[in-house]
């Protein structure tokens, strides 16, 4: 694909959009800008193939972490708007998924989301993981909105990420 | 200052939710250098690629496709600079291995005819080897011919019948013979020497037989000997053929086969 082969990038499109999409339409909720963002993703990604480092990690992981973060520059944006004009922070993030009540398992067979190996955490790991990967909130935003000490917030997001790691693993 | 507090801080950046003077930080230490942050990072980001794989995959809209592959297809400049050197690099690379392919081709046929070229030449000059000996044969003959031809227009010249002895009686020869020039001798019907053996020819003019070389016969018996004139000039009374070992001998040891009378 680095060397701007466009066959490569249709069956590199094949092969990743369909676990980047629900990814970001999990971001940022509304389909229609989940396919916008989507595409700029996937521009951005042919457009930097040659920066691409498999030493740096597995083209899944490249192309999940720009999802994400894409994604996430989308809902800040909105939500700057949303600020602007609006909404208060707290409403968004209320209505932003991840915290409807029932257990884990149940709410990801409500919602057919991404969020089945995220389930096998312990509820507060998966809680500030969720609100900060999916929401986007900053530790000290995830801090205040769950009235935690902020390093206790760390020290989740830390042992929830190795507990995903060994999930993964398992899966893999 | 350990470690550990990096690793958490490691840790909540891969989420994106490092901020303030904590992510400054952070950042100065990953751009610092060290690779157990980035072995973090990296694994943290792995393990989020394998949460996003984890739940049902979901096809996004057919116009997104669409749409990049026109884009693609309608190339900005930059995308074209990077494309136009393919052709070139094509090209290099097909050059590269045609003439990779060459090599290899000359050598393999090199190697492959090699052997069969060089037999052909061994063989080339063993044919001309051989042509040359018959060439060489022939000449001789031509010239005994010649000599022959020539010593039948001399009225001196006689033409002497051999006729066979016991041990091969169907055996014949002549000899055509001028008492100055000496004559060649003609056999035929003559079985071939055993080895280590040939014929030799003598010339009897008084008591003692003189020899007059000694010579072999062909498959099919026959054979061709120069006979030169005996020292002294006497007339020769007697012509015979005896088998004798092959270098020859000063006077015969062995049985006549022909005999002038």
């Amino acid at each position: 694909m680095a060397a701007g082969d466009r066959q490569a990038f249709a069956l590199f499109y094949d092969r990743h959009a369909p676990v980047v999409f629900p990814l970001i339409l999990r971001i940022v909720g509304q389909r229609a800008d989940a396919s916008d963002v989507l595409q700029e993703v996937f521009w951005e990604a042919w457009r930097d193939a040659g920066r691409y480092d498999s030493a740096r990690g597995s083209p899944e992981a490249w192309m999940v972490t720009r999802a994400r973060t894409r994604a996430i520059d989308r809902v800040r944006a909105t939500r700057r708007r949303s600020e602007t004009f609006v909404a208060p922070l707290d409403d968004i993030v209320a209505a932003a998924p991840g915290d409807p009540p029932g257990d884990a398992a149940e709410r990801a067979e409500d919602r057919g989301t991404i969020r089945s190996a995220l389930d096998r955490l312990p509820e507060a790991q998966r809680e500030v993981i969720e609100l900060a990967y999916y929401v986007g909130l900053t530790q000290t935003e995830i801090a205040d909105r769950l009235k935690q000490p902020l390093g206790t917030v760390k020290t989740r997001i830390r042992l929830g990420l190795e507990r995903l790691r060994e999930v993964v693993k398992a899966r893999a | 200052m350990s470690h550990e507090p990096f690793d958490t801080l490691a840790a909540t950046y891969a989420v994106g939710a490092l901020d303030g003077d904590e992510r400054a930080e952070f950042e100065r230490h990953l751009a610092g250098g060290c690779a157990a942050c980035e072995a973090t990072l990296r694994g943290s980001a792995e393990a989020l690629a394998g949460l996003a794989r984890s739940g049902p995959p979901m096809l996004p809209p057919p116009e997104v496709k669409d749409e990049l592959l026109r884009r693609i297809a309608a190339t900005t400049p930059g995308r074209r600079e990077s494309a136009r050197p393919r052709p070139l690099v094509w090209a290099v690379g097909t050059l590269a291995a045609m003439i990779a392919g060459a090599a290899f081709t000359g050598a393999f046929v090199a190697s492959r005819y090699e052997g069969r070229l060089g037999q052909m030449a061994r063989e080339a000059a063993a044919l001309r080897e051989r042509v040359q000996r018959d060439e060489a044969a022939l000449r001789d003959q031509i010239a005994v011919y010649r000599s022959a031809v020539d010593l039948l227009r001399d009225p001196k010249t006689q033409i002497v019948t051999l006729h066979g002895l016991a041990p091969s009686p169907e055996a014949t020869g002549r000899v055509i013979w001028h008492p100055v020039n000496g004559g060649h001798v003609f056999v035929a019907n003559l079985p071939s020497a055993p080895p280590g053996k040939a014929y030799e020819l003598w010339t009897i003019a008084d008591a003692a037989p003189q020899p007059g070389g000694v010579f072999q016969v062909d498959a099919l018996g026959r054979g061709t000997h120069r006979l030169p004139a005996p020292e002294g000039g006497k007339p020769v009374k007697v012509f015979a053929v005896t088998l004798e070992p092959e270098a020859g001998v000063a006077a015969p040891t062995g049985p006549m086969v022909l005999a002038s009378k």
